[in-house]
C-alpha cells in the first residue's frame, strides 16, 4: 500500500523501522562476507572485526523489537500494517540469526587460521558465501518494493545454494578419507558450510515473509529441496 | 472466502436477518445502494465505515426506523426468520419490540428508574402483574450488569445515573422486552473507557442470547466485540466478513485503506 496514513507521524513510525531493518540487512550481508574474506585470505584481525561488530547487529535486533512493540501499543496497526510490524519482527530475528553465523564463521576462521589449509575448500566457501548474501539482498529489496514475485525467485534460487553445500560436503568427505589428519579442519569447514546453507535457508524465511506481507498467505506449497547428504544415509 | 481461523468460531452459521438488494433514497439523495447481507444468529456484526458511509441508515431498515423520516424511501427485501419486515401486516411496533435499538447518547425516560425498564413489557402487555413485572426489571437489569449498582435505588430517577450507567438502562430497557435482535447505534460514543468496557463486556454476553449488530466509529471496538465485520463506503456494502480476516486481510482496497487509517 503506498497511499499515505492520514496521521502522518505513522508512517514517520514505519519509515524509521525499515531504515532499520536495511541497516541490519547491510550489516548482515558485509559480516557474512568479510568472514569469507578472513577464512580464505588467513586474516585474524578481520575475523575479530566480525566477532566484535556482531553486538551491533544484536542490538539493531531489539531496537527494532522496541520499535515495533511501541507501534502496535501506539498505533493499533491493521491489515497491512500488521502484516508490515510482524514481517520485520520476523525477519529481524532471521538476520539476527544470520549475524550469529557470520559471528561463528569468523570464530571457526581464527581456529583454522593455525591449521594447514585443506586446496580449494576456502574458495568455495566464499563463493557460497556470496551466492547467499544475494540471496539475502534479494530478499531484503523484495521486502522494500513489497515485490512477491522477486521473493518467490529467492525461495526457488536457495536450491543453488544448497547443491553448493552437497558439493562442498562430498569434497570435505573426500579430504577426511584420504588424510584423518584433515579431519579437524574439514569438520570446521563442514561447520562453516552448513550455517552458511542456513543463511540461505534463512534467506528463503525471508522471502517467505514478503509473500506474506504482499499477499496475507504464507506461500503453501514445498519449496524444492535438494540435500543429498541427508538422502543416502551419510546424513551431516 | 479463506478461513483464517483468528477468532472464536462463530456459534451458528444460521442467518436470522437476511437483506436482499436493499436501496435506501432520502429525498434525492440515494443513500444506501443495493446491499446483500446475511446478518446471523446469536452473532455480533460491526457495521463500520466513514461518516455518510450508510451504515445506520441500514441499521435503520433493520427495525423500520426509516419510517418515521417522511423523505425515506426503503426498496428491496429485509427478511427476519423468513418474514418479510417490511410486509403491510408487519405491525412496526410489535417489530421494534423484537428488534431492539440503543442509541449513542443515553436517552433514558425522565422517569425512575423502574419505569424506565418496565414501560415496553407494560406496553406490549408482556407482564400479567407486578410480581412478574418486578422479575423482567431485575432479569433485565442484570442482563445490562446494573443490578447491582441500582437495586437499592429504583425509584430514583434515570436521568440521575452516570452516562455509563445511563447506557446500560438504555440496554436494559432494549432487553426487557425480549427482543430477538438488539441494534446499536456506537452506544459507546458518549462514554468513558471503563462505561465502554463494561457495554462491550455486556454485548460479549448477549449474543448467546440475541443477534447483536452494533454501529461504531472504532475500528479497534469493530474487531474487539464483533465476529463479523461489514464494511460500508459511499452507500455500499464493500465487504462483508469475519472480522479477524476483515482486519489482517481485506480483499478489497478500499476496507484496506479505511482500516489502516488512509482514507476518510
Amino acid at each position: 500500500m503506498t497511499q499515505s496514513h492520514i496521521l502522518s507521524a505513522f508512517d514517520r513510525d514505519l519509515e524509521s523501522i525499515q531504515a532499520l531493518v536495511m541497516r541490519m540487512g547491510g550489516l548482515v550481508e558485509a559480516a557474512i562476507l568479510d568472514a569469507a574474506e578472513a577464512l580464505e585470505t588467513r586474516d585474524e584481525e578481520m575475523a575479530q572485526r566480525v566477532r566484535a561488530g556482531d553486538k551491533a547487529i544484536d542490538a539493531l535486533e531489539e531496537q527494532i523489537n522496541a520499535e515495533c512493540a511501541r507501534v502496535i501499543a501506539i498505533r493499533a496497526p491493521a491489515a497491512s500494517d500488521l502484516r508490515t510490524i510482524l514481517t520485520v519482527m520476523k525477519i529481524a530475528a532471521n538476520l539476527e540469526r544470520c549475524g550469529d553465523y557470520a559471528k561463528n564463521l569468523a570464530k571457526r576462521s581464527m581456529v583454522l587460521s593455525q591449521m594447514a589449509a585443506l586446496p580449494g575448500s576456502t574458495g568455495s566457501i566464499r563463493r557460497m558465501a556470496k551466492q547467499v548474501t544475494l540471496l539475502l539482498k534479494d530478499a531484503l529489496d523484495a521486502y522494500i518494493a513489497r515485490d512477491a514475485r522477486m521473493a518467490e525467485d529467492v525461495r526457488q534460487r536457495d536450491q543453488d545454494v544448497d547443491q553448493m553445500y552437497n558439493a562442498l560436503f562430498r569434497e570435505l568427505l573426500t579430504h577426511m578419507m584420504e588424510d584423518p589428519r584433515n579431519i579437524t579442519p574439514a569438520m570446521h569447514l563442514h561447520f562453516i558450510a552448513k550455517n552458511i546453507e542456513r543463511v540461505g535457508d534463512h534467506a528463503t524465511g525471508i522471502a517467505e515473509q514478503v509473500i506474506y506481507l504482499v499477499t496475507g498467505q504464507l506461500p503453501g506449497e514445498a519449496r524444492p529441496k535438494i540435500d543429498s547428504t541427508t538422502a543416502g544415509g551419510q546424513g551431516a | 472466502m479463506n478461513d483464517m481461523r483468528l477468532t472464536e468460531k462463530v456459534v451458528t452459521e444460521t442467518a436470522k436477518i437476511t437483506a436482499r438488494g436493499v436501496q435506501v433514497h432520502y429525498g434525492t439523495n440515494h443513500a444506501l445502494k443495493d446491499v446483500d447481507v446475511d446478518i446471523l444468529d446469536k452473532t455480533v456484526t460491526a457495521f463500520i465505515g466513514p461518516s455518510g458511509c450508510g451504515k445506520s441508515t441500514f441499521l435503520r431498515c433493520l427495525n423500520r426506523m426509516n419510517d418515521t423520516v417522511a423523505s425515506a424511501r426503503v426498496t428491496g427485501r429485509i427478511e427476519m426468520d423468513g418474514q418479510d419486515i417490511y410486509d403491510p401486516r408487519v405491525d412496526p411496533v410489535q417489530l421494534r419490540a423484537k428488534v431492539g435499538m440503543v442509541f449513542q447518547k443515553p436517552n433514558p425516560f425522565p422517569k425512575s428508574i423502574y419505569d424506565n425498564v418496565a414501560y415496553g413489557p407494560k406496553i406490549h402487555g408482556l407482564a400479567r402483574g407486578k410480581a412478574e413485572l418486578d422479575e423482567i426489571v431485575e432479569t433485565s437489569l442484570k442482563k445490562a450488569a446494573l443490578w447491582n449498582e441500582v437495586k437499592d435505588r429504583l425509584a430514583a430517577p434515570g436521568t440521575g445515573l452516570s452516562g455509563g450507567q445511563q447506557q446500560r438502562l438504555c440496554i436494559a430497557r432494549a432487553v426487557a422486552t425480549s427482543p430477538e435482535v438488539l441494534l446499536m447505534d456506537e452506544p459507546c460514543s458518549a462514554l468513558d473507557p471503563i462505561a465502554t468496557a463494561q457495554v462491550e463486556e455486556l454485548i460479549d454476553e448477549l449474543r448467546a442470547q440475541f443477534s447483536v449488530v452494533i454501529v461504531t466509529h472504532s475500528m479497534q471496538q469493530a474487531a474487539r466485540v464483533s465476529q463479523r465485520t461489514a464494511f460500508f463506503h459511499l452507500g455500499h456494502l464493500v465487504e462483508y466478513g469475519e472480522t479477524g480476516h476483515i482486519f489482517t486481510n481485506p480483499t478489497d482496497p478500499r476496507t484496506e485503506a479505511y482500516i489502516t487509517g488512509r482514507i476518510g
